[in-house]
């Protein structure tokens, strides 16, 4: 027997010191209250014919004191919490750490999870500790880590909120050399362990063919051409027949019959111009899959639309042929003279020119203009050079502007304005923020987006790059223009905009935080996000497209331990069940003594 | 002290003490004696012989028969009584006292006694005869007696067999013993009054207890002290113990009472809260002590 508070001499010396003072106190002498009667000549008769008739009377007086003694040793054992390990284990510090990757999604032969068992497994763990074990239960995302606790409930409670998330897998910290560690897994993952962990593995050899890319892209040639790749990969043993589907909201389906060797890809470009447009799901489905994550994937598909824009110069060859060019446009010409707003108009485009009362629709305005809702210009700068510009920005994406010339550009106030490209400190391409579109809007005007080139065409060789078809092109298409969806994997997921309100696939909101100029969210489901800002939505495809998450068989080199230990024969501290004991005898000496059976 | 009030005495004169035994008496009173006499009721005739008082010489009964009958009459005689009132210091004991309880029932029977022209003796006794009052006749003694019985001062042990002893042996008549106590005798209840047997005293016997001997209330760790002898006793008083007490009073007193039937001595027993003037007038004429 070991005590876990108290040392065995301690336990001994408190043990005799209790019993003294308990047995002392018993033989001090109560003063018994005088009471005179009329004749004791009865009671004398009473008392000597029940002192004469057993020997239970006499025995009774001393029943109260070992009641006594015996209650005061046991409290003294409790307040040691004595350890006996064949009846209740033995008490430690443990850490339990369950593989939460996708992967232990994956369905094993008895028809449960890898991660039913997983749980299963470390119930049994938690169970089998010794009463007074101090448990620590953490999954490998990161999301759960329990304190130090003995509370069963709570830590079953833990456990039962645990579920396998799409993220990197990072083994928990150890705080303590002395705490016996236990890390659950299928073993494919493979987090960095350390040399001390226990490890018991959930797996068996399961078939799964998962989708490892889709992606809906446009062909550069035709635009509004979009094609769709799809990547499905065999992690099975053996050749899997699986169904490819690609299908939409509206009629637009295709569906095809493979044949993937183990361990291959197949992989095709489907032609989409059957669709209409909207989001597009992928499917792999093969008979017996162990994984359903993979088997799905979500992409968009922008709806076919030409923007009417209207341009408003006095003539530049330049920016007619880039517009005309432009696959998404459908252009209107027209001069300084003759501009007026129309609503029919999707976005203008206005050349060394600006009206003097915003347009309604979002607006590209080349060359600095005096006008009410544009900066006014505080002077000129000659010869600047894009010396750094936002690549993340929708309008600069794709773009190289090093060895564009200027001659002479303006200088404006960037306060309130999103600068997207800037030679030094002098911003030479700014479009409107939130919060300037808002103070706009408040000032009379529309709050449509507009973005300013602080150069005039002319005075540059801008034009005569080939980054000036693809800005037009992405200035109209932030706009409005119906956009492909970032495609981004499921975990925690980053937006290229600041302050985006998210919502899931099923329409409800997630919640979400700004780090710097990017929305973060976590997705831990498959399907299409919607990322809204200032009326702008912009899908994300968030798709579970690891290929080691979905190589489920892939399992490396795991040390399995022995069995775990067996559960114990009592649940719980030995303590508990003194306490326990000492009540009940007291209860039992209040009892007897009110009864007067004791004395 | 007043033991009872007017009202009270004037009910008492409507009682009168019976005996089952009728004695003799040297005084007429109104009971019958055994003896012929002097008395006005007829009771029979018998042959005249010399010394006889011709002048209850039935002289119709002469003519009739020519023999001399002489006519005799029933004489009435007082009733000697004599209470003996327990002033041990177990008499001490309860709410009101015992004492102060038996004082009263034998101020009363006393009354009763005087009222109906009967002799009246009355004693005190603990371990020995403690107080005597000289005999007394007519009601107008009874302040005598209550004077006797306020002075009673409680005290000693109880022994009846010495006391009873002490006061039979001195010449006395036969009569009523009217004994008042509570019987607690270390000695045992039977040798005193088999004192009162053995001079043929007609004996009537009054339990006095009060209610804390029949249901004692006593609770936890005690020291009994005997009143009488300061004897004291540790007790643990626990329900078991209690039972146990009020079995052995219950055994006492059908001890007492089955002694009092097997030799036909009237016995009442009563508590000392149960109300005085209804023990008198109800209780003696149930137990046949008054009519």
């Amino acid at each position: 027997m070991t005590f876990l508070t108290l040392s065995p001499q301690t336990v001994t010396l408190l043990a005799v010191l209790i019993s003294i003072a308990l047995i002392a106190t018993y033989f001090l002498k109560l003063r018994h209250r005088r009471v005179v009667i009329a004749s004791s000549m009865l009671w004398s008769r009473v008392l000597d014919r029940r002192e004469a008739r057993s020997l239970w009377e006499k025995l009774r007086r001393i029943l109260s004191v070992l009641f006594a003694v015996v209650i005061g040793l046991l409290m003294v054992f409790a307040l040691a919490r004595p350890e006996l390990k064949f009846l209740t284990g033995s008490a430690g510090r443990l850490m339990i750490v369950l593989d939460t990757s996708p992967s232990m999604l994956a369905r094993m032969s008895d028809g449960k999870t890898r991660w039913q068992h997983a749980t299963t497994i470390a119930r049994q763990l938690i169970a089998s500790a010794g009463p007074g074990s101090q448990i620590r239960v953490a999954d490998t995302s990161g999301r759960y880590d329990s304190p130090m606790t003995s509370d069963v409930a709570r830590l079953k409670r833990s456990v039962d909120g645990m579920k396998p998330l799409p993220a990197t897998a990072r083994f928990p910290e150890i705080s303590d050399s002395a705490t016996q560690v236990w890390f659950i897994t299928d073993g494919v993952s493979n987090p960095a362990i350390p040399g001390s962990v226990r490890s018991e593995v959930v797996y068996d050899t399961a078939r799964n063919v998962g989708i490892t890319a889709f992606e809906v892209r446009s062909t550069p040639a035709a635009p509004q051409v979009y094609e769709a790749y799809l990547e499905v990969t065999n992690f099975s043993r053996d050749v899997r027949g699986t169904t490819l589907t690609l299908s939409e909201g509206g009629p637009g389906r295709i569906s095809k019959e493979v044949q993937i060797q183990p361990g291959q890809s197949y992989s095709e470009l489907f032609d989409l111009s059957n669709f209409q447009g909207g989001g597009v799901r992928a499917s792999a489905e093969a008979n017996g899959d162990a994984l359903p994550l993979d088997d799905v994937a979500y992409s968009y598909l922008p709806a076919k639309k030409k923007a009417k824009t209207l341009l408003v110069s006095k003539g530049n060859a330049y920016l007619q042929a880039a517009l005309k060019l432009d696959a998404f446009v459908d252009l209107s010409i027209t001069t300084p003279g003759e501009y007026r707003e129309d609503p029919s108009v999707d976005a203008y485009v206005f050349d060394d020119f600006a009206p003097q009362v915003q347009p309604a629709k979002p607006s590209l305005i080349i060359g600095a203009q005096r006008v009410s809702w544009l900066r006014n210009p505080s002077g000129d700068m000659d010869r600047p050079s894009f010396t750094s510009w936002t690549e993340d920005h929708p309008v600069m994406q794709f773009l190289s502007l090093h060895d564009v010339s200027i001659s002479r550009a303006a200088r404006i106030d960037p306060l309130n304005l999103t600068v997207l490209a800037s030679s030094g400190n002098n911003p030479l391409i700014v479009a409107s923020s939130a919060s300037s579109a808002s103070s706009a809007s408040s000032a009379g005007s529309s709050g449509a987006r507009w973005i300013l080139v602080t150069f005039n065409l002319e005075s540059s060789d801008f034009p005569l790059h080939e980054s000036f078809p693809l800005f037009i092109d992405n200035a109209l298409a932030w706009f409005g223009r119906d956009r492909l969806a970032i495609r981004r994997n499921t975990g925690t997921v980053e937006v290229p905009a600041a302050n985006a309100l998210i919502s899931g696939p099923d329409g409800k909101p997630v919640s979400s935080q700004t780090y710097r100029d990017r929305t973060v969210f976590e997705a831990f489901e498959p399907g299409l996000y919607v990322a809204t800002k200032d009326g702008q939505r912009q899908y994300v495809a968030v798709n579970q497209m690891d290929r080691r998450s979905s190589d489920i068989n892939h399992r490396t080199a795991m040390r399995t331990t022995d069995a775990g230990p067996a559960p114990p024969f009592l649940r719980h501290e030995l303590s508990y069940y003194i306490l326990l004991a000492a009540v009940l005898l007291l209860s039992l000496e209040w009892f007897t003594y009110h009864r007067r059976i004791t004395l | 002290m007043a033991l009872f009030d007017d009202e009270f005495r004037k009910k008492l004169e409507y009682l009168s003490i019976i005996s089952r035994r009728v004695f003799a008496g040297h005084f007429r009173a109104e009971r019958r004696a055994r003896r012929r006499g002097t008395g006005v009721e007829f009771a029979d005739y018998r042959q005249y012989v010399p010394g006889d008082d011709f002048r209850h010489l039935d002289w119709k009964a002469y003519l009739r028969i020519n023999k001399l009958i002489l006519r005799l009459f029933e004489e009435e005689e007082d009733l000697p009584i004599y209470f003996f009132v327990d002033t041990s210091q177990s008499m001490t004991y309860g709410a009101p006292s015992k004492l102060d309880y038996a004082r009263r029932v034998a101020a009363a029977l006393c009354y009763i006694g005087l009222a109906n022209l009967d002799r009246v003796y009355m004693t005190s006794y603990a371990e020995k005869i403690r107080g005597e009052l000289a005999p007394q006749r007519g009601k107008g003694r009874i302040f005598k007696v209550f004077r006797f019985l306020e002075d009673i001062a409680p005290g000693g042990e109880t022994n009846a067999r010495e006391s009873f002893k002490t006061y039979c042996t001195e010449a006395r008549r036969r009569g009523l013993a009217v004994v008042i106590s509570d019987f607690m005798d270390p000695t045992g209840f039977q040798n005193g009054l088999d004192i009162l047997r053995h001079f043929r005293h007609d004996i009537f016997v009054i339990h006095v207890a009060s209610h804390e001997e029949v249901e004692p209330s006593l609770k936890g760790e005690l020291v009994l002290v005997d009143s009488e002898n300061n004897v004291s006793r540790e007790i643990t008083v626990t329900p078991s113990l209690l039972a146990d007490y009020r079995t052995e009073f219950a055994g006492f007193c059908e001890e007492l009472e089955k002694y009092c039937l097997k030799y036909q001595l009237g016995y009442i027993r009563t508590v000392t809260d149960f109300p005085f003037e209804d023990l008198v007038l109800k209780v003696f004429r149930q137990g046949r002590f008054l009519k």
